[in-house]
């Protein structure tokens, strides 16, 4: 399954095979780092706003497709926000990998990463931020980095295929 | 000088950020004006976004969240982007504390706040990343350049006096003065005891919702 976690309201990118995409749909609550998702409700997140249940759904993927507005070299607040809001992905418990201290395993899936990220004027700098960024992330979530790509608007990113 | 310090920690209480912030005023308020400011949720009002223009430097402290800036003030970030404050000589500054032993973890995060910074026309200053935060706002302060906290201590007093002279510093990275096999340890322990104040038991750390 791929799980798509975007900040386009009006998602219309084909996509094929099997998929779920999470998307603005209400308000979301960020993550008031009260650790409830490993210590008082494990694996789902105590605020219960329709995004709660990302960090199963994470454990369900084979393929995390990030498509989002380039912030900086980082996804946009909504779609970090809802990183942030699924940490319970992972295990609370540290183990050392590549010599770093990062989080155990909760799930046995191996997620493929990869990001779409949109913007009018992202720099050459910022690029790199972002590339470094994900396999960052790929190596939190004991996963692969598959692609990172750039585009200069929505409209050029609704003519690929996920 | 006046000089704001952003706390971007989701926590209005008892948050490492602010412990970063509290142990670096100590080093500021003699010599300048200090101003404290909490980005605790995705929003700041017209009147804080006022008030930070009439100053000559910001330090963010945030915690790492899933290698970068936390979605709530990512969110403030790209609000002050566009309040198009006009002050090129602003100095921005970034104090990132890991969860993890590695201060070098907090690497994506401080690049991400340089670019912000660069892209609303602000000067870049140099920023720190802390590895070992979870236990920073337990930790006492122990005089004489002793302790767990002794290098970031000194990692802050360097920052301190580069802000006071305006001056730009290399991100640096600092962890606790503490085994690093013992921090795992301890957090560990930390996540079997609350499990178990929560009332639940230690199995369910395990628990997975699909099979």
């Amino acid at each position: 399954m791929k799980l798509i976690i975007t900040d386009l309201e009006n998602f219309q990118i084909p996509v094929e095979g099997e998929y779920q995409v999470i998307k603005p749909n209400g308000d979301i609550h960020h993550c008031i780092g009260c650790f409830g998702c490993w210590v008082k409700t494990p694996g789902e997140c105590v605020l219960h706003d329709g995004y709660e249940k990302t960090g199963s759904e994470m454990g369900r993927c084979t393929e995390l497709i990030l498509i989002s507005r380039c912030c900086y070299g980082s996804v946009s607040p909504f779609v970090k926000t809802v990183q942030d809001r699924a940490i319970s992905y992972i295990h609370p418990d540290f183990v050392i990998r590549k010599g770093e201290m990062h989080h155990k395993r909760r799930y046995q899936n191996v997620i493929s990463l990869s990001a779409h990220l949109y913007g009018e004027n992202i720099t050459d700098v910022e690029k790199e931020t972002a590339r470094e960024l994900m396999q960052a992330n790929a190596d939190n979530y004991d996963g692969l980095v598959k692609d990172v790509s750039f585009y200069r608007s929505i409209e050029e990113l609704e003519g690929i295929v996920l | 000088m006046r000089i704001a310090l952003l706390n971007g920690s989701p926590k209005v209480k008892n948050s490492a950020s602010g412990t970063l912030l509290e142990d670096l005023k100590g080093y500021l308020e003699q010599k300048a004006e200090v101003v404290n400011f909490g980005f605790h949720s995705a929003a700041i009002t017209e009147e804080t976004i006022g008030e930070l223009a009439k100053t000559d430097a910001w330090v963010f402290a945030f915690p790492l969240y899933v290698d970068g800036i936390p979605g709530h003030l990512l969110s403030c970030l790209v609000q002050l982007e566009q309040a198009q404050i006009q002050n090129p000589e602003m100095r921005i500054y970034g104090i990132v504390n890991c969860g993890f032993y590695e201060g070098i973890q907090a690497e994506f995060a401080l690049k991400i706040l340089q670019n912000w910074s660069i892209k609303a026309g602000f000067f870049w200053g140099g920023g720190l990343g802390v590895g070992g935060g979870g236990g920073l706002s337990m930790m006492p302060k122990v005089e004489g350049g002793k302790g767990p906290k002794a290098p970031i201590e000194k990692a802050l007093e360097i920052l301190s006096d580069n802000i006071l002279k305006k001056e730009a510093q290399d991100d640096q990275y600092v962890s606790v003065a503490f085994p690093r096999f013992l921090y795992r340890l301890g957090a560990q322990i930390g996540w079997r005891q609350m499990i178990k104040a929560n009332g639940g038991k230690t199995k369910d750390l395990e628990k997975r919702l699909v099979k």
